[in-house]
């Protein structure tokens, strides 16, 4: 479906490449989970495919053909639902959604069926006659996601839909785009929450600093800690552990953690008895496959961001 | 979906309670402010004002004085004792002081060592007024002295010798009516509120841009041509609104109001559309300009407003271009309201027709010609892949 290779943007003035260069593609049916600290290069991609950004170097294609052409031909069947409430707030959701579908080009009374078919998805019917400014923050997101579904789009592009909502409004929109590729659409998806790429992305990128650093199903980039075993003491161990486990693999101690990488081939229950032999008494252990954030740790060496 | 794009901006000017009051009523007030408070620079009020006579020679010619005057300025308060502290004090407008040695300085050909008749004004009464006065005592005096110079020579000259027959006074072109505060108000408040449409276009421009509903409705493909189209349409209607309302402002509401009534008999309406239709290009394309170049709120709403104010105080809008100074008078002209406000006035006060206008008009939509292209560029590039 959509076919990025060597995507590279510089921004005019700046010394350092915003994005790439950067190659990946996404599948119909599949949601891509974007993920990547402020300035990784996210929203420049997700500018790139609303048309936003002119490609200065690489390709982009959809369906085989180039992005420009694509769009050019229908660019409704991209579908980008910006971090910011993209829509009038004086205007009602029933008046926001009908402003958009007869901007999408449907005719009359496909723009009806649009917008029915759009206030049932985002399960916003009861609040159809209420403005924009008056939604709650939950609702207001579910709105901006409606806009982008009028013209039941492709692709669909959402840059951290569900900041700033409550949980329950989140659960419900994580479910909706679960939907939305269930049913064929290819989703990208950003986000700073960590825990719902781990909920509905099947594929990971991880961008940092314009780069991307890992790329892949998201279950093989969590068992790349299959390698990697993390032991929690009671108290301070004596110095002399690590001379006891080098043979094992590369170490760390910090305080009460000890994080070791294992060489390939050595079993972490060798390592464990080595490490318990020392005397130190072991409260935790931690084996066999890393969660979302400690790889983005390991990759980027920042804390994973949580929005505000 | 230009109709869908229309309809937004429509609706989203309608529930902007402070657009529409900078749109229609900001301009009505100040008509009927203005109106109300410029009534008499247009016609001093000279014939209703206090006065009293200081009489101080009881002659046959003081007296004809007294009946001369009091025919055309109404009957004289009784002189007070203190009549000097009631005209510092504003209590009394005017006193005429009628000297002694009147009737021998009025048949004596040679001009008198003082002045016979004086007139004393009150300190805040206005220079129009005080040079009326001057000009009517000046009138008086000279008729009196005709009579008396004719009586002393013996010649048979009648008793009627008024120097009112010998003058007229007529307003050239083609105009019936005698502008009034209320016919210089209307068109030049109406103006001002039509270029006042640039706090309602610029407020929802920057609010489409920073909402990012601009880049969406960009990302949704459609043309730059009619987002522009789009912002500048309803505001043609707008206008027309804005100038149907001062127009019956002036019409219906100022006469209950006790003032004159704007009078449009008479006037050549194409004109006037014409007029007011060059005037909405200007102001139109003059508020997408600043849309494009504000970035923020803050920015808008200053600068529209700022300049708009600048371009009324120049132009002749708050202080009617013939009370300034010769050198302001030529500024003025570099003000397109003031091209607003002469075309309007040209067709409701001189009664001008199309080809009285095309002098303002070719200024006014040059002018939004080229504001209008410079907002397209700044537009086409904020929204340029």
């Amino acid at each position: 479906m959509l076919d990025i290779a060597g995507l590279r943007y510089c921004y005019p003035g700046a010394t350092h490449a915003a994005l790439g260069p950067v190659s990946f593609s996404v599948q119909r049916g599949q949601i891509l989970g974007l993920l990547g600290p402020n300035g990784a290069g996210k929203s420049t991609l997700v500018a790139h495919l609303a048309g936003l950004l002119p490609i200065q170097q690489g390709d982009i294609r959809i369906e085989g053909q180039p992005l420009s052409a694509y769009r050019r031909l229908d660019p409704t069947r991209i579908a980008v639902a910006p971090q910011d409430y993209a829509f009038y707030p004086m205007l009602s959701v029933r008046e926001n959604l009908e402003c958009f579908a007869a901007v999408s080009r449907l005719k009359a009374s496909a723009a009806r069926a649009a917008t029915t078919r759009a206030l049932g998805i985002a399960q916003l019917e009861s609040h159809a006659d209420v403005r924009g400014e008056r939604l709650s923050g939950g609702l207001k997101r579910r709105l901006n996601l409606a806009i982008a579904l009028l013209a039941r789009p492709e692709l669909i592009v959402l840059d951290e839909p569900t900041v700033g909502v409550d949980a329950q409004s989140r659960s419900f929109l994580l479910e909706t785009i679960k939907r939305l590729a269930t049913e064929g659409a290819a989703v990208i998806y950003t986000t700073h929450y960590l825990e719902e790429i781990e909920a509905i992305a099947g594929q990971v990128a991880i961008l940092h600093r314009g780069k991307l650093l890992r790329l892949g199903p998201l279950s093989s980039l969590l068992a790349e800690g299959a390698s990697h075993l993390t032991v929690g003491f009671a108290q301070t161990p004596a110095p002399d552990l690590l001379d006891h486990i080098q043979s094992f693999g590369t170490a760390r101690l910090t305080d009460k953690t000890l994080r070791l990488q294992l060489s390939t081939g050595v079993s972490p229950v060798a390592a464990l008895t080595a490490i318990e032999a020392c005397g130190t008494p072991v409260l935790e252990i931690h084996a066999g496959r890393y969660t979302l954030e400690q790889l983005f740790m390991q990759l980027t060496g920042d804390p994973a961001e949580t929005a505000p | 979906m230009m109709l869908a794009l229309l309809r937004k901006e429509m609706l989203a000017l309608i529930r902007d309670p402070h657009a529409l009051a900078a749109l229609f009523v900001m301009p009505a007030v100040f008509i009927v402010i203005m109106s109300l408070a410029l009534k008499n620079m247009y016609a001093p009020p000279v014939n209703h004002l206090d006065y009293s006579f200081d009489v101080r020679e009881h002659t046959p010619l003081a007296q004809r004085f007294v009946q001369n005057w009091v025919a055309t300025h109404g009957t004289a308060r009784p002189l007070d004792a203190d009549w000097q502290a009631a005209l510092s004090q504003g209590k009394l407008a005017y006193v005429l002081v009628l000297e002694s040695g009147l009737s021998e300085a009025f048949v004596t050909p040679q001009p008198p060592s003082h002045a016979v008749v004086r007139l004393l004004t009150e300190p805040g009464l206005s220079q129009s007024a005080v040079r009326t006065l001057q000009a009517e005592t000046a009138g008086v005096v000279g008729e009196l002295r005709a009579v008396a110079l004719t009586a002393s020579l013996g010649l048979m000259a009648g008793d009627d010798l008024s120097i009112s027959p010998f003058m007229a006074s007529e307003v050239a072109g083609k105009v019936a009516i005698q502008p009034n505060a209320v016919q210089q108000n209307v068109p030049a408040w109406l103006a001002f509120g039509m270029f006042f449409v640039v706090t309602a276009i610029s407020s929802l421009f920057i609010q489409e841009q920073r909402d990012g509903t601009l880049a969406r409705l960009v990302s949704m493909g459609v043309p730059a041509r009619q987002l522009i189209l789009a912002k500048a349409l309803p505001y043609l209607a707008i206008n027309g609104i804005q100038a149907i309302l001062m127009l019956a402002v002036g019409v219906m509401l100022m006469p209950l109001l006790g003032s004159d009534a704007l009078s449009l008999a008479g006037i050549h309406w194409p004109a006037l559309i014409g007029m007011l239709a060059s005037l909405s290009i200007a102001a139109i394309g003059f508020a997408l300009l600043i849309a494009c170049l504000a970035r923020t709120h803050a920015q808008a709403n200053t600068l529209g407003p700022m300049l708009n104010i600048l371009m009324a105080a120049l132009g002749g809008i708050m202080v009617p271009t013939f009370v300034m100074p010769a050198a302001m008078q030529q500024l003025a002209v570099w003000s397109p309201m003031n091209w607003g406000l002469e075309g309007l006035l040209t067709v409701l006060v001189r009664h001008g027709d199309m080809a009285d206008i095309v002098p303002w008009a070719t200024r006014l939509v040059l002018f939004g010609c080229v504001t209008l292209l410079l907002a397209s560029i700044l537009f086409m590039r904020r929204i340029k892949p």
